[in-house]
């Protein structure tokens, strides 16, 4: 085992390349202390910063099943989100602590003429291997921010991250399997399980269509490292464009079917993870929706990251303001920025483009002419002409927020 | 270092101490211990929530809900985990845990009518049980069977492993009755079972008996 492959020793590197980074932008960074609500209040007291195996220290939402969430200042390090700072979500604790690889098997039955049972090994050598930039980025982030507050992980807007996932196209393994004519939707399921035998399973479709298109990745590595254990060894269904609902951790099973998947196990489908079946996919706050869908793509959606709320700076002199910007792939067009509460908005420069489905960089420099308090926002556009809005919408279930984002600081 | 890929002192102790074969492929992690716990209260929900909320998830996953929520909200929220994630839980205490947890982490008081009248178990069950000490009716009124089975692994191990693995320890059965009640985590793997808390000491007694009898 040497240095590099030792995860420990390389988040302790990649901690003190970070650490110099932050230092050498301290003079314009004032954070206020390290609140890990992020601006959220909770039932019972404040989340803590807790360690998980090949994580650094990051935000508990809850210990079982695992649901840690990156602290915000992590998204100023740069637009790939380090595999140690990635945020994990469980929704059942039953799940093996131990995966050898020598025993794992990715099966693809149901509607195909040959059923599959493929080692790792054999998935890779399927097809050549591609790399795609995506954002993973939960259905609730920012749920806590919800007016009136709803049920749920009550998650700041660090549940999202953005990787390069290296794996071979889902097409390539459903072709070899052979696809019936008939295929309706292929389903997807990890080796995580209920406690209760009542409990659904969490199983994730995707309509035929989808699943034989050029976009989603069965992916062994995150970042030219193997997946890290929480994120989902040895392989996760990668989704790009999509909620990270439908990114199945520890995939070990892929079921073609010749009708929609329907039944107990279809839970996560067809009763929770699902968005009113609307335009806005939204609803007056505490009414309920009368037909809903599917929640599926991510909205347009941008954040400042070089200053947080409550933060300092300085008056009179040149400030680079910095973010991130992403939409479900149709490409950033524009991001703007109001340093002045939203009278007047100025063009942000567009960092280098990793793909329409990463986290594009955006900044912009300006300089504050008055001392007191200022509120910044930024506002991105995209290729699909869908800009984000000034106000957030409500849902039940408190599912992809994406309003434009205010940040309260000093200028000093 | 709580992470572990597998090297040769993995691979030699793995091959003498078990069965199983880990291979230098395998990746193992161990989870950290959960801290969170219910705040203590003489509602009958406190022990209830205790017991049968912390079969699926700890405590966090209730404390770190949004603040602000009534008893109808709350008591909603318990009813979703019996009608959509098959929590063993009656109608009656569904209201009782609802009440304690609107109590405690929302805007009901506990001297509240509303909360009081539901905070009242049907103990007519569980007296029954105390007074002929009925293992059946323990077992199925605590969920127990739930997680074990008699001859076969579940999520916990079988009560017939239990059995074997303690049967030269005089002390076992004492410990075990013990176990139960505190609830426990890394003797038979990283799935902690929960306290049964609502259980007395002369009905903790009889499941280990229960258990340990050849």
């Amino acid at each position: 085992m040497t240095d590099n492959k030792d995860p420990i020793v390389a988040s302790r590197r990649r901690f003190i390349r970070n650490a110099g980074a932050l230092a050498l932008t301290a003079p314009l960074i004032s954070r206020a202390a390290l609140d890990t609500g992020e601006g959220v209040t909770f039932a019972g007291g404040e989340r803590p910063l807790v360690q998980f195996p090949e994580k650094r220290k990051l935000i508990l939402v809850h210990s079982r099943p695992p649901h840690l969430e990156t602290p915000f200042s992590v998204f100023n390090e740069g637009v790939i989100t380090s595999n140690d700072a990635f945020y994990v979500r469980y929704h059942l604790a039953n799940f093996p602590t131990l995966i050898d690889v020598e025993d794992y098997r990715l099966t693809v039955r149901g509607a195909v003429k040959n059923r599959l049972s493929l080692s790792l090994d054999e998935l890779k050598a399927i097809a050549e291997s591609v790399e795609v930039v995506a954002v993973n980025q939960c259905s609730g982030n920012s749920r806590g921010y919800s007016k009136p507050r709803v049920f749920g992980a009550q998650l700041s807007n660090g549940a999202m991250g953005n990787a390069k996932w290296t794996g071979v196209p889902l097409r390539a393994v459903l072709q070899k399997a052979g696809v019936v004519a008939d295929a309706a939707q292929v389903y997807f399921n990890g080796l995580d399980k209920p406690v209760l035998p009542g409990t659904p399973d969490f199983r994730k479709a995707l309509d035929i269509e989808h699943a034989l298109s050029a976009e989603p990745l069965l992916a062994w590595a995150m970042n030219d490292e193997d997946l890290p254990f929480l994120n989902g060894y040895p392989l996760k269904l990668i989704v790009p464009g999509y909620f990270g609902t439908y990114w199945v951790k520890h995939l070990s099973d892929i079921v073609v079917l010749d009708h929609a998947f329907k039944g107990h196990d279809a839970y996560f489908m067809n009763k929770a993870y699902r968005v009113p079946d609307n335009d806005c996919m939204c609803i007056a706050p505490g009414t309920a929706a009368d037909k809903t869908r599917p929640i599926s793509t991510l909205p347009v959606r941008s954040f400042i990251t070089s200053v947080t709320a409550g933060g300092h700076l300085p008056v009179a002199r040149r400030v680079e303001l910095k973010g991130i910007a992403f939409d479900s792939g149709s490409s950033i067009k524009t991001v703007d920025v109001s340093i002045d509460g939203g009278r007047t908005w100025k063009a942000a420069t567009l960092g280098e483009n990793l793909g329409r489905f990463s986290f594009r960089e955006w900044t912009l420099a300006t300089t504050f002419t008055q001392k007191g308090d200022a509120i910044l926002m930024v506002r991105a556009s995209n290729n699909n002409a869908e800009v984000q809005p000034l106000k957030a919408d409500w849902n039940p279930g408190g599912y992809r927020r994406h309003a434009i984002e205010s940040t309260a600081v000093t200028i000093f | 270092m709580q992470f572990v890929k597998s090297f040769r002192f993995a691979l030699v102790s793995t091959l003498l101490f078990t069965a199983h074969l880990v291979t230098a492929d395998a990746k193992q992690i161990q989870l950290p211990p959960e801290t969170a716990k219910l705040p203590e209260s003489d509602l009958a929900g406190y022990k209830l929530a205790t017991q049968k909320c912390t079969i699926c998830h700890s405590v966090d996953y209730i404390q770190f809900q949004a603040p602000g929520m009534n008893q109808a909200q709350w008591t909603s929220e318990v009813a979703k985990m019996k009608h959509s994630y098959g929590a063993e839980l009656s109608a009656a205490e569904i209201k009782s845990i609802g009440a304690y947890l609107a109590v405690v982490y929302g805007t009901a008081k506990a001297t509240d009518s509303e909360v009081l009248v539901v905070s009242v178990v049907d103990m007519s069950a569980a007296e029954k049980a105390e007074a002929e000490l009925d293992v059946q009716v323990l077992l199925d009124t605590n969920g127990c069977l739930g997680c074990h089975a008699l001859d076969a692994k579940l999520l916990g191990p079988s009560f017939k492993a239990i059995a074997v693995k303690y049967k030269s320890d005089v002390q076992a059965q004492a410990m075990l009755a013990r176990s139960i009640q505190q609830g426990g985590v890394g003797k038979w793997g990283q799935i902690p079972m929960p306290p049964i808390a609502g259980l007395s000491d002369k009905q903790a007694e009889a499941l280990a008996a229960f258990i340990m009898a050849p």
